[in-house]
């Protein structure tokens, strides 16, 4: 169980807008796993059913965030305090380990799911494609575009990487 | 079509955001012990909880829903809806009942609306609502048989928003609601009906 939770957090920090609201996710994700476990169906491997809960509740806190963000641009004063990564005086010094967590958080959050899932969580694509119910000509198409952007983001001389 | 795994760049990311973060054994094994407690429903106690029976439920669901539509056709009458908290006929006089909602992935500020479930079905015994509001609980919202025996109704509230539900006929039959649209649980993937309360 404790390597669940430990890949469940790792999903959950990359897949959340705020990576703190993580363990609450995972926590949310093993209570509903749990109250749901009368209709499990074997059919479906554990992990996967684990994890298409556990992207569910992401997606959702997300979508609350990105409301509660809405609301935040109003107020022009939080607007200053953002710093901009166009001004190099602001720039933070990223580690190689920031700027991909960075680099993955700037994705389109379908792209980046499908990413994680196959390269980081070992999912085939006939898995996602059960999990998502989209399919894997579209899969395949999100995990291209979510690898050129991390290239371009993360290359030597293409404006990132070390 | 380039392939990823063959980039440096893209397998050195990858190594990176594979590490798995240090995880605290006691406080996993604190979080599992809670999530294992807040399940309503006792294996024992649940009709669904039986993976093997499931084949057999879905195969009679369908006939059971074809003898519901048969009959809502024939008694030519079925109770509007109250997804508004509009009173309707055959629950206008009995309190609603409160049922314990998870709210955890619910907006903080929405109130729980009354909603009526209502099921035409001869010859049951006892019938009960089961849905994501309720944990698919069949204890939790037991049905009023109507007069002629053949309605059977409850009202709860429940939190506005998109919901999956089936009704438990005599403790062993799970049916799909015949008035509402079928969706797919997001979680498991079985189908069940779907209300959206709240709806303007």
């Amino acid at each position: 169980m404790e390597t669940y939770y430990a890949r469940s957090l790792r999903f959950a920090r990359a897949m959340l807008r705020n990576p703190d609201d993580a363990e609450d996710m995972v926590q949310e994700a093993f209570v509903r796993l749990y109250r749901a476990l009368p209709r499990y169906e074997e059919r479906q491997r554990f992990e996967s059913w684990l994890f298409q809960i556990l992207g569910n509740c992401c997606r959702t806190a997300n979508t609350a965030r990105h409301r509660e963000r809405t609301h935040l641009v109003d107020d022009a004063a939080a607007l200053e305090r953002v710093p901009s990564r166009d001004n190099p005086s602001e720039r933070f010094d990223h580690e190689w380990g920031d700027e991909v967590r960075q680099a993955l958080a700037d994705l389109p959050e379908y792209n980046r799911e499908i990413f994680l899932l196959h390269y980081i969580e070992g999912f085939s694509y006939d898995e996602i494609e059960r999990m998502t119910g989209v399919r894997q000509s579209a899969l395949k198409m999100r995990v291209k575009r979510a690898c050129d952007s991390l290239r371009a983001r993360l290359s030597p001389g293409m404006g990132g990487g070390r | 079509m380039n392939d990823p795994e063959r980039d440096p760049v893209v397998i050195r990311a990858i190594d990176e955001l594979r590490r798995l973060p240090r995880v605290d054994a006691a406080r996993v094994q604190r979080i599992v012990a809670a999530a294992a407690a807040l399940r309503v429903t006792p294996p024992g106690d649940d009709p669904l909880a039986h993976p093997r029976l499931w084949p057999r439920l879905w195969r009679v669901a369908g006939v059971a829903a074809a003898a519901a539509i048969v009959g809502f056709v024939i008694h030519g009458f079925v109770p509007p809806r109250t997804g508004n908290g509009v009173a309707a006929p055959i629950a206008a006089a009995r309190p609603v009942k409160t049922l314990a909602v998870n709210t955890a992935l619910h907006e903080s500020s929405a109130l729980p609306i009354p909603h009526q479930f209502v099921l035409n079905v001869r010859g049951a015994k006892r019938v009960s609502v089961v849905g994501d509001f309720n944990e698919w609980n069949r204890a939790s919202a037991p049905m009023e048989r109507s007069a002629d025996g053949t309605l059977w109704s409850t009202t709860i509230s429940v939190l506005p928003g998109r919901h999956m539900y089936g009704y438990i006929v005599d403790d062993s039959l799970f049916m799909l609601d015949p008035s509402e649209p079928k969706g797919r649980d997001p979680d498991l993937g079985a189908e069940g009906s779907v209300v959206i309360v709240g709806r303007p």
